[in-house]
C-alpha cells in the first residue's frame, strides 16, 4: 500500500477544556482532492488547523509522508510542503497584490522558479494580472478568495488546506474557483484538503469526501457515493422526499449509512 | 368459573378509580412535563380535567362503547389524558409505536378498526397521511403538537385544543354522560389493546381487560413496593404493557408523581435532573449504566481508581454476604459506609440513583453480575417477571436475594411448569385473547391457563426462573440443547457489547451475531490509537474484532465445550429504533436477524 500523503490518526484537539476533534481519521493520497463536509461547529477547521500546526493536538498523530509532524511549529509545516488557506481568505489588506503573493513565497529561495509560479498563479486568475498594483483590501470577496490561493500556492505546496473557499461567494463565483481548484489538481497535480459546507459543489471537484459530526467522523467514501447517500441528500444537498403534505419539516434520524 | 372481584379502593374499573382518586387527590402533583426546558407540573385536577374534555370531545364526536382510539406518540402528559380521556368515554385504548412505519401503523389501525388517532407531531401525522386512503374508517384525528402544521388543511385533521374546545362545551351540556357511561362500566369491558411485535409475521393485538388492569394496579403495594411519595421517570414507551403498568396505572392507585423524559435521547440527563425514587428499567438500561461508570473509571487517576475498586472490594463483600442471606458484620458495615460516603454516592448523584428506592428490571433476562455490581453500591436491583399476556405476575421480595431468580407469584398469581418445562400463568390478570386471532388465542389461553412460551423452573421457595424463550431454544446438529439467552447475556454484560444473537440450531457448532456498544467501543479505539472514521470501519478494524474475541472467549471459559461460540461476526450497520431489526425496546429481533443477516451468518459456517 502506498503511504498517504497525509495521514491524521485519532486527532484530539482541544480548546482550554473543550475538545473541539474528538478522534479523527482521514488520509489524503498523493494527487487527490478529498473534501471534508460538516455544519458550523462540526471541527473542520480545528482540523485543518491541527494539520498545518496552527493548532497542537493533545492526542493522535500528523503524518506526512508517513513521518509525524504533529505539534510542530506551523512556519516549519509549511516548509514541509502544507501550505494553508484559511477561512475568511485573510490576505495582507495594505499589501499589494503582488506582494500578497510575493508573501505566499517567503521561504523559498529559488527566484526564477517563483517568477515562474508567479505567471502559472496569474493565467489561472487572470484578474489578480490586472489588479496586481492594487491594495488586497480593495478586493471583492471572490478576488480574495483567489488571492488566497493563490498566495498558497506561491509556496510551491506538495499539499493545500483550503478552508471553506466559497465561504459568502455567489453560486457563480463558486462554480469559477471551484473549477479552478480542479484545474490545479489535474494540471499541476497539486493535491488539495478542502474543507466545505457547500456539499454539491465541493463533493463534485473531489474524489473523497468525509463527513464530520460534532467533533468525530461519521462517514466517509468516493465522492459520487457520498453525492447519492440520503443523509448527505437531505441534511448537504436539502433534497428531501416531500412527504405527503407537499412539504416536510421534520428531520428523520441521521444514520448515515 | 367466575372471575374473583378485583378491586382498588373499592372500585372495579380504572375509569371508576381516576375519577374518585383524582377528586381526592385535587391539587397534588400527578405529572411534570419538560416544557421548553422548564419542569412544568400538573395537578390531578388537571389530569382529570384533560381526560374528561377528552372523553366529552369523543363523545360529542359520536364515539360509542368498545370504539377503538389509537394514541401514536412518543410518552407526555397527552398520552395519558388520551389514554384516561378514552377509557372514560367506553372507549378502548390502543397505543401504537411512534418508532413504526407507516406500513406497520397500518395493520395496527386496520386490524383494531381504530375509528379516533392521537398523534404526537406533524411526523406522526404524516404517516397517518400516507396511508389514509387504506383507513377510511378514522373518523378524526387529533395533533397533540400542531407545530410545523399552521396552514394544513385537512377535514379529518385537527389540533388537540379544538378536541378539548368541544369537550368542555359538551360537558356542560351533558354534565352527567361521562359519569353515566363509567358506572355502567363492567370488569370484563375490553380496555385496551397491546400490539406485541410478533417475531414473524405482524403484530398480534393483546385484548387487555378492565379486570386485568385493576388486578396488576393491585400488584401495588406489596410486589410493587410503589407509594404516594415516589417520583417516577417515565421513559420506556407507554404502548408496551410494562411501563404502561408501573407509569400509568399503578400511579392512579398510589398517587406516585410521573415525570417524563424530554425524549428517548436525553433520559440520561433527565434522571441526573430528577433524580426519581422509583423507576422501571429494562436491563439494557442498566447495563448502560454501568459502562459508563467503567469507563469513566478506566480513564480516572491512579488514585482514583484505586480507590474505586477499594470500594468495590467492600461492596462486593457486602453484597455476597447479602445474597447468602446473612446479615453483614457491624465492621462490614462500617467500612459500607466509608465507601458509600466516599465513593458510591457520587457515583450514584452522577447517574440520578442518589434517592432511588425501588428499581425494577424487567421486560428482558439480566446478567446476574450486573445485578451484583448494583447491589455491590447499595442498590438492591429488584426483578419483575410478565408478559402482555399476563402482566406482571413474579416480583423479587424486598431485603430477600436470589439472584438469577425473578422471584415468587404476586398474590392470586398460580404458576405451574408444563411437562415440557414451560411456564403457565394463571391469575384474574390474564388476557382476554388475540384480537381477530381465534386459532392464536386458542394456541396461547388453554383452560385459563396462558401459555408464556418461556421455559423456567420453580425452586423450593417458590422462585421462578427463567432460562429462555420456548422457541428459541437451539438443537445443534449434535442433539444438544442450548438456551442462547444465558450465553448472550454474559456477553452483554460487557461493556463493548450491546447485544448479541447465538446461532446455532442444526448447525455443527455455535456461532455469535454482535452488535457492538457504538460510545465505549469509540472510545476504546481512541484511547488505544486505533484509526477508524465511521461505524462501519470501526466494525472492521482488526483491533476492535480481536476486543470483541477477547470479550467472547472469557464468556466462554464459563461454558462447556459443546456450548461454547466458535465464530462471530459484527454488525457494521448502526441500527436505531426505526429499524426492523430492533425491539421498540432496542432488542435485537432474533428471526429478523437470523434471514437479514443469512450471508453473514453462512460466512461462519462456510469452510
Amino acid at each position: 500500500m502506498t503511504v498517504p500523503l497525509l495521514e491524521l490518526r485519532n486527532i484530539e484537539t482541544f480548546y482550554g477544556p473543550i475538545m473541539a476533534i474528538r478522534g479523527v481519521s482521514l488520509k489524503v493520497l498523493e494527487g487527490e482532492v478529498v473534501t471534508v463536509l460538516g455544519a458550523n461547529g462540526a471541527g473542520k477547521t480545528t482540523l485543518l488547523k491541527t494539520a498545518s500546526g496552527a493548532l497542537d493536538s493533545r492526542k493522535g498523530q500528523v503524518l506526512l509522508d508517513g513521518n509525524e509532524i504533529q505539534n510542530r511549529d506551523p512556519d516549519w509545516v509549511a516548509r514541509q510542503g502544507i501550505a494553508h488557506v484559511p477561512e475568511g481568505r485573510e490576505v495582507f489588506p495594505l499589501l499589494s497584490v503582488a506582494d500578497n503573493l510575493a508573501m505566499g513565497a517567503f521561504n523559498r529561495a529559488d527566484k526564477d522558479a517563483v517568477a515562474k509560479d508567479l505567471e502559472t498563479v496569474y493565467d489561472y486568475f487572470p484578474v489578480l494580472r490586472k489588479l496586481s498594483g492594487k491594495l488586497a483590501v480593495y478586493l471583492s470577496g471572490g478576488q480574495q478568495q483567489m488571492l488566497a490561493i493563490g498566495r498558497g500556492y506561491m509556496a510551491k505546496p506538495r499539499l493545500l488546506l483550503l478552508d471553506e473557499p466559497s465561504l459568502g461567494l455567489s453560486p457563480a463565483l463558486v462554480g469559477e474557483i471551484f473549477a479552478i481548484i480542479q484545474k490545479l489538481n489535474q494540471e499541476q497535480g497539486l493535491t488539495i484538503l478542502l474543507v466545505e459546507q457547500n456539499a454539491n459543489a465541493a463533493l463534485r471537484a473531489s474524489q473523497r469526501g468525509y463527513v464530520m459530526e460534532v467533533g468525530g467522523m461519521v462517514m466517509d467514501g468516493d465522492s459520487d457515493v457520498l453525492l447519492q447517500s440520503d443523509d448527505i441528500r437531505e441534511f448537504y444537498l436539502g433534497k428531501k422526499d416531500e412527504g405527503v403534505r407537499g412539504r416536510r419539516r421534520w428531520k428523520k434520524r441521521k444514520t448515515w449509512r | 368459573m367466575t372471575m374473583p372481584e378485583v378491586k382498588s379502593h373499592d372500585c372495579d374499573t380504572l375509569p371508576k378509580l381516576f375519577l374518585k382518586m383524582s377528586a381526592v387527590r385535587g391539587d397534588r402533583i400527578a405529572m411534570r412535563e419538560k416544557d421548553f426546558g422548564i419542569w412544568q407540573s400538573y395537578s390531578w385536577n388537571d389530569y382529570r380535567e384533560y381526560a374528561l374534555a377528552i372523553a366529552n370531545g369523543l363523545l360529542s364526536l359520536g364515539l360509542q362503547r368498545g370504539d377503538v382510539v389509537s394514541i401514536q406518540s412518543e410518552d407526555c402528559k397527552e398520552w395519558l389524558f388520551a389514554d384516561l380521556g378514552g377509557q372514560l368515554a367506553g372507549g378502548v385504548v390502543n397505543g401504537v409505536y411512534p418508532t413504526y412505519q407507516a406500513r406497520q401503523v397500518e395493520h395496527t389501525l386496520i386490524d383494531s378498526n381504530c375509528r379516533y388517532l392521537f398523534v404526537e407531531d406533524e411526523e406522526q401525522l404524516d404517516k397517518f397521511l400516507e396511508i389514509e386512503n387504506e383507513l377510511p374508517d378514522i373518523s378524526k384525528v387529533f395533533v397533540f403538537d400542531w407545530k410545523g402544521l399552521r396552514g394544513f388543511e385537512h377535514e379529518k385533521v385537527v389540533p388537540i385544543e379544538t378536541l378539548y374546545e368541544a369537550g368542555k362545551t359538551y360537558g356542560t351540556q351533558h354534565p352527567h354522560r361521562v359519569e353515566r357511561i363509567v358506572a355502567d362500566g363492567r370488569p370484563d369491558d375490553l380496555a385496551i389493546l397491546i400490539y406485541t411485535s410478533g417475531t414473524t409475521g405482524m403484530p398480534k393485538g393483546s385484548m387487555i381487560s378492565q379486570r386485568y388492569i385493576l388486578f396488576q394496579i393491585n400488584l401495588a403495594p406489596d410486589a410493587v413496593r410503589q407509594t404516594e411519595t415516589d417520583e417516577l421517570l417515565t421513559y420506556l414507551p407507554l404502548c408496551h404493557v410494562a411501563e404502561r403498568i408501573f407509569s400509568a396505572w399503578i400511579p392512579v392507585s398510589t398517587g406516585a408523581t410521573i415525570n417524563f423524559a424530554e425524549n428517548s435521547e436525553t433520559v440520561a440527563q433527565d434522571l441526573v435532573e430528577l433524580s426519581p425514587t422509583y423507576m422501571f428499567a429494562v436491563p439494557r438500561v442498566l447495563e448502560k449504566f454501568y459502562s459508563r461508570i467503567t469507563t469513566a473509571m478506566s480513564e480516572a487517576t491512579w488514585i482514583g481508581r484505586k480507590v474505586f475498586d477499594a470500594a468495590m472490594r467492600v461492596g462486593m463483600r457486602r453484597a455476597e454476604v447479602l445474597i447468602a442471606g446473612e446479615q453483614p458484620t457491624a465492621l462490614l458495615n462500617m467500612q459500607f459506609q466509608l465507601a458509600d460516603r466516599i465513593v458510591f454516592r457520587n457515583i450514584k448523584k452522577a447517574l440520578g440513583l442518589d434517592r432511588i428506592k425501588g428499581l425494577v428490571s424487567g421486560a428482558a433476562p439480566i446478567s446476574r453480575g450486573l445485578l451484583q455490581w448494583f447491589l455491590a453500591m447499595g442498590i438492591p436491583v429488584d426483578e419483575a417477571y410478565g408478559q402482555t399476556e399476563a402482566g406482571v405476575v413474579t416480583a423479587t421480595r424486598q431485603g430477600v436475594i436470589r439472584l438469577g431468580t425473578v422471584g415468587p407469584a404476586a398474590a392470586g398469581v398460580d404458576i405451574e411448569i408444563s411437562d415440557q418445562g414451560e411456564v403457565l400463568l394463571r391469575s384474574p390478570g390474564n388476557f382476554s385473547g388475540y384480537l381477530n386471532q381465534p386459532e392464536k388465542t386458542a394456541e396461547t389461553l388453554v383452560d385459563g391457563w396462558v401459555h408464556t412460551g418461556d421455559i423456567g423452573t420453580l425452586d423450593e421457595e417458590g422462585n421462578l426462573s427463567i432460562t429462555d424463550r420456548l422457541k428459541d431454544i437451539i438443537i445443534t446438529a449434535g442433539g444438544k440443547n442450548i438456551t442462547p439467552s444465558v450465553f448472550e447475556n454474559e456477553l452483554k454484560f460487557s461493556p463493548y457489547v450491546s447485544d448479541a444473537v447465538v446461532i446455532g440450531d442444526k448447525r455443527k457448532y455455535l456461532t455469535c451475531l454482535v452488535m457492538i456498544d457504538q460510545e465505549n467501543v469509540e472510545h476504546y479505539a481512541q484511547t488505544h490509537a486505533i484509526p477508524f472514521t465511521d461505524y462501519k470501519s470501526l466494525c472492521a478494524s482488526k483491533e476492535i474484532v480481536a476486543l470483541i474475541g477477547t470479550e467472547l472467549e472469557r464468556v466462554n471459559e464459563g461454558f462447556s465445550s459443546v456450548e461454547t461460540v466458535k465464530k462471530f461476526r459484527l454488525i457494521d450497520i448502526l441500527l436505531t429504533a426505526e429499524d426492523e431489526e430492533l425491539t421498540p425496546t432496542m432488542k435485537l429481533k432474533r428471526s429478523f436477524v437470523n434471514e437479514k443477516y443469512s450471508n453473514l451468518i453462512e460466512s461462519m459456517y462456510g469452510e
